[in-house]
């Protein structure tokens, strides 16, 4: 889940990185008092999820006396499409240099990598294409605690040992707090010291609980209502409903939808081990949707039990048709149990697509 | 075979959950049937002293392996967890430690796989469906009537799907050496590249089924690690793009891990791929 910029720099100043002074107001408060000790320069924040944020109108430069004005006006504005629900008032830095740093995980290196760059700011996606060594990377092992020292220093250069001691912190940041990601853009020197001016921070969703957030953000609300039951599931367009289990088998039941010119309604992956009460949910979750005019259930039993999954789509009991293709772990007793109530099941994957497909021709 | 044979006495974590209870059987059935040890013990912190399914459960992989010889962890304890039972099968001593849960925190996964690594102990998944060499060793979940021993590997990051293409390679009457699932989360242990490198060094296994997916590009580095003949099905064409990860993350990974662009790279570097399940069998033979 991604977290807000003030969320973010919350997390960052409790590991002791210097964010500036601010304060957070939501659609319908009034301005706080006070608002002179921010500083007399100030920037006007939306607080919104997208990237670009600045360059969409999202940033607004404004004095003490007129904050207000920015203020209604990002909250009457939509950035992107997203509305502006809450704002970030923050003072204005006198600004000396920028830099770029951010920490995500490389898949082949299995291990945290830190890229920088002694040029940060709105076009660092620009530098990335054009100018690639202008970014440095180092991979950290996730048993360190801490970056060691050469590392930091192959990394940060030239920059000023501040730098180096916030680049630690973030790498800090990014292990406690179970991030995919940690950035700062632009990090920035000023005659008062080193201050994380902007702040990107996205929490694994499967340490949400650990990280004490009970709620996912970045999801809609069928979404949410799916990953209740721990399905990951993603709308689309077309008529055929699809639940599987894994990812993969069942994005080669859309792929295959799609060979045979059907269009997926959805795709719904139950998860592993699915129990009969999962599969009712799925099926239930599916056939909810209108536009669904048959339902493919592609289930392969390892963890999952096939006559669990049959138990699960006879109490579903929903109006769409609903083909099935079963195989695996207890496939005998699934497969008798769903033709004793006259349940269509093909053998192959196929098989089932194709007639999917031909009974919404 | 690779990552062991049926001589290969395997500890479970998680023993007494649900799913462990269930998959001790089922691994222990397929063990007497070919002869094998298959699992020797149970690990369950606060636990020891109960048995399940005739296996002994014990507190502490310590406590196990004083009373038990065993060689491999196959791994069923919850995701919180999870990351700690990897770390102690791997301290213990064990080569291999089978993941099989899901949802681990991608760090807790980093930290493991790194610490294993230093013991000495190869990690496979996690959120896989472990591995089955027919005939040999059954270690984790995959459906093992779906399978029978010939001379084709597969490895897989999905595994439903990797039990699908095992169908259609035993309909089609094409056997399999051994079959790895190496798991669909971001940080894997054992890689398509470190899987290859056993098949190569396998005289059983004379050519390889890749399965792939969105994401990453472990396929593409594995494809070139190895001479071995790869038939490969890339899942997930028509799925919609994933949420992306900030564009940090597209730094990284340079734009990579569609589907459509990781097949043409695959397809450069002289690679079949599959448009769908069933044309792997042929494509395998027109390979042979």
């Amino acid at each position: 889940m991604k977290l807000l910029e003030f969320e973010a720099k919350d997390v960052f100043a409790r590991e002791g990185i210097r964010i500036p002074k601010g304060v957070v107001v939501r659609k319908g408060e009034g301005l706080p008092p006070h608002l002179e000790e921010i500083g007399d320069r100030v920037v006007v924040k939306a607080q919104v999820d997208v990237g670009g944020r600045g360059k969409a109108g999202g940033v607004l430069m404004a004095d003490a006396g007129n904050a207000g004005e920015a203020v209604q006006h990002l909250f009457g504005a939509t950035i992107k499409g997203v509305p502006v629900n809450s704002v970030l008032i923050e003072e204005r830095l006198p600004i000396e240099h920028e830099y770029y740093v951010s920490i995500a995980i490389d898949r082949s290196k299995k291990e945290p990598v830190i890229l920088f760059a002694d040029t940060g700011g709105v076009n660092i996606e620009e530098t990335a294409k054009t100018n690639p060594d202008a970014i440095r990377t180092v991979a950290v092992s996730p048993l360190f605690a801490d970056v060691p020292a050469f590392l930091l220093r192959e990394l940060t250069g030239t920059a000023p040992a501040g730098v180096r001691d916030a680049v630690n912190r973030l790498y800090r940041v990014f292990c406690k707090n179970d991030a995919l990601l940690a950035e700062i853009n632009p990090l920035v020197t000023t005659p008062n010291g080193i201050y994380a001016a902007d702040a990107k921070l996205i929490i694994d969703d499967n340490s949400l609980a650990r990280q004490g957030i009970a709620v996912n953000r970045d999801l809609t609300e069928r979404e949410k209502e799916a990953e209740k039951h721990g399905f990951s599931y993603v709308e689309l367009e077309g008529e055929i409903g699809v639940i599987g289990n894994g990812a993969g088998l069942t994005m080669a039941t859309l792929d295959l939808i799609d060979h045979f010119r059907g269009r997926a309604a959805n795709f719904l992956d139950v998860g592993g081990g699915a129990d009969q009460e999962r599969v009712k949910h799925a099926v239930r979750l599916v056939a909810g949707m209108p536009s669904v005019r048959v339902i493919i259930v592609n289930l392969l039993g390892g963890i999952t039990r096939c006559d669990e999954v049959a138990r699960g789509i006879i109490e579903a009991g929903v109006s769409q048709e609903v083909i099935v293709r079963l195989a695996g772990t207890n496939e005998e007793e699934g497969r008798r149990l769903l033709a004793e109530k006259g349940y269509r099941m093909l053998g192959s994957m196929d098989e089932t697509v194709r007639a999917a497909v031909e009974a919404t021709a | 075979m690779i990552y062991g044979d049926k001589n290969s006495g395997t500890i479970v974590w998680g023993a007494t959950g649900r799913q462990g209870s269930f998959h001790i059987n089922l691994m222990n059935e397929y063990a007497r049937s070919v002869g094998g040890r298959g699992v020797v013990a149970g690990v369950t912190p606060g636990k020891g002293g109960q048995e399940v399914c005739g296996v002994p459960v014990y507190t502490s992989a310590k406590e196990a392996l004083a009373e038990q010889d065993a060689e491999t962890a196959v791994i069923f304890v919850p995701a919180g967890a999870a990351g700690d039972a990897i770390m102690e099968a791997a301290h213990a001593g064990l080569d291999l430690a089978v993941a099989i849960t899901e949802h681990i925190p991608v760090h807790d996964a980093m930290r493991a796989i790194a610490y294993a690594e230093i013991c000495g102990c190869a990690v496979i998944g996690p959120n896989c469906p472990g591995l089955l060499s027919p005939g040999e060793q059954k270690l984790g979940i995959m459906p093992a009537h779906l399978a029978t021993r010939g001379h084709v590997g597969v490895i897989s990051r999905s595994g439903t799907l990797t039990y699908e293409v095992v169908d259609e390679l035993t309909r089609a009457g094409i056997g399999q050496s051994t079959i790895v699932g190496i798991g669909g989360d971001p940080v894997i242990g054992q890689t398509f590249a470190d899987v290859l490198a056993q098949f190569e060094e396998d005289p059983e296994t004379e050519a390889v089924v890749l399965i792939g997916e969105v994401g990453g590009n472990l396929e593409e580095e594995g494809v070139r690690s190895t001479d071995l003949p790869i038939v490969s099905y890339i899942a997930g064409v028509t799925a919609p793009p994933n949420k992306r990860m900030g564009h940090a993350g597209a730094i990284i990974e340079g734009g990579e891990g569609d589907a459509r662009s990781k097949i043409e790279r695959l397809k450069t570097l002289g690679v079949p791929v599959a448009s769908r399940p069933s044309e792997i069998p042929g494509m395998l033979r027109d390979l042979l």
